[in-house]
């Protein structure tokens, strides 16, 4: 007898489910757009952090950044970018950068450090440095930025 | 306690008190049942993104939130060949008994050593900050314990040696 | 005055609602049953268990001009409570109605309607049931709200208009909606939400701000203005006259219910047990303080500092694993520090755990000068909403 039909999932011919691309408004700009600005933020980051102004490269690469689907690349390099300022950052500095931020770069600051985290051993960052910013803006922030860093499903 | 893991632990409380905020969700796909969304994931609305806090690519712990339940993994240190076996003995030993521990899930999420299953109905009965402190004091422990271990496992390889070599000696 | 606090039940009081004297109150003890209590001075006694529901009651409104009372439960049905002279023993009983919802999912919420011939019950079927009565066939019917909801409905509240309906969902939008029934309606005024208003139509539609579940709504007293909390630990009020949005991003934990005490100052609470006080008007709101003054040290949540202590792993040593262990480890009989226990086991508010529900429960001259919030630590407070204290440290970043 045929019984493969029992292995159907019916759930999935739900026309109500919601699906990955209706949990958030998508990026309105551009793939290749994105990418383009990901590059020319990295060299504005690099002029920044050459002039010692951590606080402006941070707010420059934390602005509007990427995410959505397609965009990988530009993903990429903002990660690293970023992973290159809170390398750099004196520990001393850390809570007065992270203060002079916007609540915007601070939440998204907070979703970079978790992706770092869940990616060891990329690039030259290490976990200590990451645990150290972490907890230096839970203390600014407070646990909300953790949950919008959970919530929100614009993933960096 | 060492001091270097302060961090990692302050990152792993933080976290999961913001990922502790469970309510009694009923399932919307299945009819007059509760399910922990983050094990059945039929609803994807109801489940938040997964954050992971690292120390190195050895330790981590992974944090899986949804709105009636929270997975929480960790990956314990494991140097040398001894620890790893003493490590899979000491969490199949807890595991094997999960009940006992309420929070314990049965079997790790792939990648990683051991897992917890925190549903609403562990943060209504239980303090919420009680089950942050027993993960934490879990992690703080586990490491020390599986170092103990390996002490004694060496000590008692010692005398069974020496009484072997002495029995020779005779 | 300090806040009236009643210890109730051991299990989270999953809802509550007062009767119109504020005599009686009937709360949902995590259970299939819905509990009355009479106050006799400082306590709650106990009077009538109501039995019908077969799952969890998610849900409890209590019309104050009818006396009626809805309940609404994970079992798919809600019903209507009323207050009647039993026949035999002509003793006041309440006898339930069943409504017929038709919903397939859990009742999540339930609200009686301004003028209370009418109420709103909010499922996890991805819909609002709006139900009125039936005069020809003596029941409750119900209408559906279906489109656009995605998902579960959290929340219901409606407009004092008694037409418009807000509501919450956990596809992360609040809507405001027309509840409109022909039968039973007069049509109401224009308002800022719109002029012509059949049932179903979307007055508004608002995404919460980082992608959490609205957990709560609610509109203004003049009904102008509304208010949801959502998952993303913050707090959006919106004016569709103005048009104006205001989302106030809060640095704890999130909130998960709400309630307008005047047409300037909302009071809401949550996951961080305390209720929170925000203040504002058309021009831009802020978070001005809490309720609970008696944590003026810091707050419960993040900042609490529990590594120092070095007690043992406590229960999982217990029974055999401690016995295996301590022989293995050979001659080593007392573990460290055995089950020291820590001193930290009571938080420093009022509330030991999550808030659920915040409602009115006393209003003078239109403001709401006391509220209700009951929690999962089993507990009833009521508030008296001019004792705002300003939260400690922290809150300097709070902007609008």
């Amino acid at each position: 007898m045929e019984t493969s039909f029992r292995k159907i999932d019916i759930d999935k011919y739900d026309e109500d489910v919601l699906n990955d691309e209706d949990l958030y408004d998508a990026d309105p700009r551009d793939p290749a757009m994105v990418l383009e600005e990901a590059k020319q933020r990295q060299v504005a980051v690099r002029s920044s952090l050459a002039k010692n102004d951590t606080a402006g490269a941070l707010a420059v690469i934390l602005d509007s950044p990427p995410y959505g689907p397609n965009t990988e690349q530009a993903k990429e390099i903002t990660l690293s970018t970023l992973l290159t300022i809170l390398n750099s950052t004196k520990t001393t500095e850390i809570t007065p950068v992270i203060k002079s931020l916007s609540q915007d770069a601070q939440d998204t600051l907070m979703k970079y450090i978790y992706k770092g985290m869940a990616m060891p051993g990329w690039g030259d960052i290490s976990g200590s440095v990451l645990l150290g910013w972490h907890e230096k803006l839970t203390e600014v922030t407070g646990v909300g930025s953790i949950v919008r860093a959970m919530t929100d499903r614009r993933i960096v | 306690m060492s001091n270097v893991l302060r961090p990692y632990l302050a990152a792993v409380r933080s976290t999961l008190t913001a990922a502790l905020t469970l309510e009694d969700f009923s399932s919307q796909v299945v009819e007059r049942h509760n399910k922990p969304e983050v094990e059945t994931r039929a609803s994807k609305e109801v489940l938040l993104n997964p954050l992971v806090i690292s120390r190195n690519e050895n330790e981590r712990v992974l944090i899986e939130p949804s709105v009636n339940s929270i997975r929480l993994s960790i990956k314990i240190k494991q140097a040398d060949e001894i620890e790893r076996i003493l490590c899979h003995k000491f969490t199949r030993f807890m595991m094997q008994r999960a009940e006992n521990f309420v929070v314990l899930r049965r079997k790790p999420v792939p990648g990683y050593d051991i897992s917890f299953l925190i549903t609403n109905t562990h943060t209504e009965t239980m303090l919420k900050h009680k089950i942050v402190d027993f993960i934490i004091q879990f992690m703080e422990e586990v490491d020390k314990e599986i170092s103990e271990m390996k002490l004694s496992l060496n000590a008692r390889a010692r005398i069974v040696a020496e009484s072997y070599l002495t029995a020779v000696n005779a | 005055m300090s806040p009236e606090v009643f210890s109730l039940s051991q299990t989270p009081i999953t809802a509550h609602a007062f009767s119109a004297d504020r005599k009686d109150i009937a709360v949902s003890l995590n259970s299939n049953d819905v509990q009355l209590y009479t106050r006799k001075g400082s306590d709650w006694t106990p009077t009538e268990t109501l039995s019908e529901h077969d799952k969890l009651i998610t849900s409890i409104d209590w019309a104050p001009v009818s006396n009626r009372i809805v309940t609404a439960s994970q079992d798919r049905n809600a019903y209507v409570w009323t207050e009647t002279t039993d026949a035999e023993t002509g003793k006041l009983i309440w006898k339930p109605t069943l409504v017929l919802l038709r919903i397939n999912r859990a009742a999540t919420h339930v609200r009686w309607s301004p003028l209370e011939n009418k109420f709103a019950v909010a499922s996890g079927a991805r819909a609002i049931a709006v139900c009125s009565f039936d005069e020809e066939s003596n029941w409750w019917v119900a209408k559906h709200l279906k489109k656009p909801i995605r998902s579960t409905v959290l929340s219901v509240e409606w407009h004092p208009n008694n037409v418009l309906l807000a509501a919450g969902s956990a596809d992360m939008k609040a809507r405001v909606f027309s509840g409109y029934i022909k039968e039973v309606d007069e049509r109401p005024a224009p308002s800022v939400w719109g002029s012509k208003l059949p049932f179903n139509t979307i007055c508004g539609e608002y995404s919460s701000p980082a992608g959490g579940w609205v957990h709560a709504v609610g509109f203004s007293p003049s009904g102008d203005a509304l208010a949801f909390a959502s998952h993303d630990s913050s707090i959006t009020i919106v004016y569709p006259g103005g048009p104006a949005i205001y989302t106030i991003r809060s640095p704890s934990l999130p909130l998960v219910t709400l309630a307008w005490t005047s047409e300037e100052s909302i009071v809401a609470a949550g996951h961080d047990c305390k209720p929170l006080v925000y203040a504002g008007s058309e021009q831009g709101w802020q978070e001005v303080g809490t309720l609970d003054d008696s944590s003026s040290s810091r707050a419960s949540e993040g900042s609490r500092s529990g590594f120092g202590s070095s007690s043992s792993v406590g229960r999982l040593k217990a029974g055999a694993f401690a016995t295996f262990r301590d022989a293995d480890s050979r001659g080593q009989s007392s573990l460290s520090g055995t089950a020291t226990g820590l001193s930290d086991t009571k938080l420093n508010t009022i509330h030991q755990n999550t808030i659920l529900s915040v409602r009115p429960y006393e209003v003078q001259g239109g403001y709401v000068t006391k509220v209700s919030t009951s929690a999962v630590d089993g507990t009833l407070v009521i508030w008296d909403t001019n004792e705002v204290s300003a939260l400690a440290g922290k809150m300097g970043g709070v902007r609008i």
